[in-house]
């Protein structure tokens, strides 16, 4: 089967999700189920698509930087749609949709095809590492959105407004538990990923860690988010301040992703000698 | 009449007493030209709603019997205060009142439970038929419909759901937190009841006489506090009501930026909700804690009632399309008896024929083959009409013309009139 194919009829469906939870959430302002209906639909595609990839290639979709954004936003889309079984936050969706969107069609722009794979990536940690590492990432962004959501509720509330949007989101309070539920999984999620990163590195090039670009700024994410959930922990970080940060926090990951590459070459990406 | 058409003492001279509407609707029932009756009667409005067989006279019976209930009281002069509405504008009407479309306050949800208890009232006294039966349900129905489809009840108008709303926005649930009020002002318990209604079991009461907090919180089973000691009570309190009516700032922002960080910056709600503030507005400025005092409440509430008013015109569209489908009901059934009229006139010619066959030429018949011949014109006439019947009974379709000229072809074919 196609991937290519697959992978337009799943934007399509992200596109078509993201205009339904426009018209419903913003627009009329419903708890409709429709528009996750179609991000399902859209997920099932993607889903499709990325099992194609694997069984033909013998890898996951994660070598190339167009693919890794398709990755991730079908992680994004998994989670997305757990926490809408558990929380029915829907508004999350209105954030999620446009989001996945862009991101698969960026990947359409990055279309460089797969080509022969390096021998030193044919290895189980490849999978395993880029599964983790992108696993803590997409939690981190939902906690992002999840994040914004709070920062809306929290300012309507303290300068009294009143909406029927506002009305229809989570309380604050269920908000920032969500929050600290994703940044407790997430942050072992990312911790794991440096780790078989790091193991991966010191079985193929003898060196734990080689201060590669992509490992400095993960750990300077990952001391960041440590940071912050032993201070939600311990000192009673939480609200405003906490979701500020989870935000913050995202941005150096998601930075780095864009342009760390270009700026500072690292043995992620194509030169992997 | 209702709260806009007529001032409140003209209203309270021909109210009906609970007790006392059935008894009205008896004598309601006793004009001829009334078939069917319901009397609403709250304290916005006195309203019949009957069945009649000639309007004009309905018409006048019913004023003349507002005017009897009328001067058993006062020496009001009705005229100028009643309206009337006929047909579908009658329709419609009551789908306004039973969608709380014609309330004072716009949305408010009692109007409809009122509508059923005085219909349930007029159901059991006999005085509803087919025609309201169908209507009151109707009315009952389109008043779900406007409540789900627009925001005209969704939204709080009174101070304390309004606080209550914002609780909702703040705090997932309530049954673990833990409310304080301070002071024995009357909005103070309106409000903490409705806290404990929506989940809340805790609750501490405070007053500057402890005598006044002990009565307070054995009426609400909460715990009375010393009002000295409140200030070491308020960080287990995750919404605190102030209440006092005395002119005197009982917190500060100081004191909640402590009281924070001793409960881990758990997010806290004060409800200034007396007339006099009690709490620092500056209170409003801190993380993690929601500051709103009376005249917020109020000014969230006028923008609701104005958002109300918004989505009123939805819900009227909505009760135009009700108002155009019981239209239609009530015109399917003027087919009941142009169907029975239908039948009666195949049944005659068939009757009269078979009689005159049967003492004519067939008169040798023996009784079993009459039978089989009755049996056999019978099921022939049935099957017949099969057709035609069944497309008479369909419900009806939005085109009403069609459904209207097959009646006229109909009665005019097979010479109906006067059946």
């Amino acid at each position: 089967m196609d991937i290519n194919l697959l992978l337009k009829a799943t934007a399509t469906l992200y596109f078509l999700a993201t205009a339904s939870f426009v018209f419903h959430v913003l627009v009329r302002n419903t708890a409709s189920r429709l528009p996750t209906m179609v991000l399902l639909a859209g997920f099932v595609l993607h889903t499709a698509a990325l099992s194609v990839h694997f069984l033909q290639e013998g890898y996951p979709a994660v070598t190339q930087f167009y693919e890794a954004i398709t990755f991730k936003s079908w992680l994004i889309v998994a989670l997305y749609l757990v926490i809408q079984i558990k929380y029915r936050l829907t508004v999350l969706g209105a954030i999620v949709a446009p989001v996945v969107t862009l991101m698969t069609l960026a990947a359409f722009a990055f279309d460089a095809g797969s080509g022969e794979l390096p021998p030193g990536l044919k290895t189980y940690w490849l999978p395993v590492h880029v599964t983790l590492a992108f696993l803590g990432n997409a939690v981190f962004a939902l906690a992002f959105a999840v994040s914004l959501i709070y920062l809306l509720q929290e300012r309507g509330l303290k300068h009294k407004k009143m909406s029927a949007l506002l009305k229809r989101i989570p309380s604050l309070e269920a908000l920032d538990r969500l929050n600290y539920m994703l940044l407790v999984w997430g942050f072992p999620l990312m911790t794991l990923g440096i780790l078989t990163g790091s193991l991966w590195a010191g079985v193929y090039w003898g060196d734990y860690w080689t201060w590669d670009p992509r490992q400095i700024s993960s750990g300077i994410a990952w001391l960041f988010y440590g940071v912050l959930l032993h201070g939600r922990i311990t000192a009673g970080l939480r609200g405003k301040k906490a979701a500020i940060l989870t935000m913050f926090g995202f941005c150096v990951v998601l930075g780095y992703f864009l342009w760390g590459e270009t700026l500072f070459p690292s043995r992620h990406g194509g030169r992997f000698e | 009449m209702n709260h806009r058409s007529a001032p409140i003492e003209v209203r309270e001279s021909v109210a009906f007493e609970n007790g006392y509407v059935r008894d009205a609707l008896g004598r309601l029932s006793g004009y001829p030209s009334v078939q069917e009756s319901v009397v609403l009667s709250t304290c916005n409005r006195v309203e019949v709603v009957a069945a009649v067989a000639d309007v004009q006279t309905a018409c006048q019976d019913m004023k003349v019997f507002l005017d009897e209930q009328r001067a058993e009281r006062g020496a009001f002069i009705l005229d100028g205060h009643l309206y009337t509405y006929r047909g579908a504008e009658a329709v419609r009407h009551l789908f306004r009142v039973a969608a709380s479309l014609d309330s004072m306050v716009v949305g408010e949800p009692q109007i409809l439970g009122q509508l059923k208890e005085f219909y349930d009232v007029a159901r059991q006294a006999g005085t509803v038929g087919t025609l309201l039966h169908r209507l009151f349900h109707r009315s009952f129905f389109v008043a779900k419909r406007v409540r789900t489809e627009t925001g005209i009840a969704s939204r709080a108008v009174s101070v304390s759901s309004v606080a209550l709303d914002l609780a909702k926005r703040i705090f997932d649930s309530f049954d673990n937190k833990t409310v304080m009020l301070i002071g024995a002002g009357k909005m103070g318990d309106l409000m903490a009841r409705q806290l404990q209604r929506n989940g809340v079991k805790s609750l501490m009461v405070t007053n500057r006489t402890f005598e006044r907090a002990v009565t307070l919180a054995e009426r609400m089973h909460g715990s009375p506090i010393l009002f000295e000691d409140f200030p070491r009570y308020l960080k287990m309190a995750d919404l605190v009501i102030g209440c006092t009516g005395s002119p005197e700032i009982l917190i500060d922002a100081e004191a909640v930026e402590r009281v924070l960080r001793e409960r881990k910056q758990q997010a806290m709600f004060f409800i200034d909700i007396g007339d006099r503030r009690n709490f620092d507005s500056a209170i409003n400025d801190i993380d993690n804690a929601y500051l709103y005092n009376i005249d917020d409440l109020k000014d969230v509430a006028e923008e609701n009632l104005q958002e109300r008013s918004n989505e009123a015109e939805k819900a009227e569209e909505i009760i135009l399309q009700e108002v155009e489908r019981f239209g239609r009901w009530v015109s399917s059934l003027d087919r009941v008896p142009t169907i029975a009229a239908l039948r009666a006139r195949f049944d005659e010619i068939r009757r009269l024929e078979l009689a005159r066959s049967l003492s004519g030429n067939l008169k040798d018949l023996s009784s079993e083959q009459r039978q089989a011949l009755d049996a056999m014109t019978a099921a022939m006439i049935n099957k017949m009409l099969h057709v035609p019947i069944s497309h008479l009974k369909k419900e009806p379709s939005d085109d009403d013309d069609e459904e209207t000229l097959y009646l006229a072809a109909l009665t005019k074919l097979f010479g109906l009139e006067g059946k």
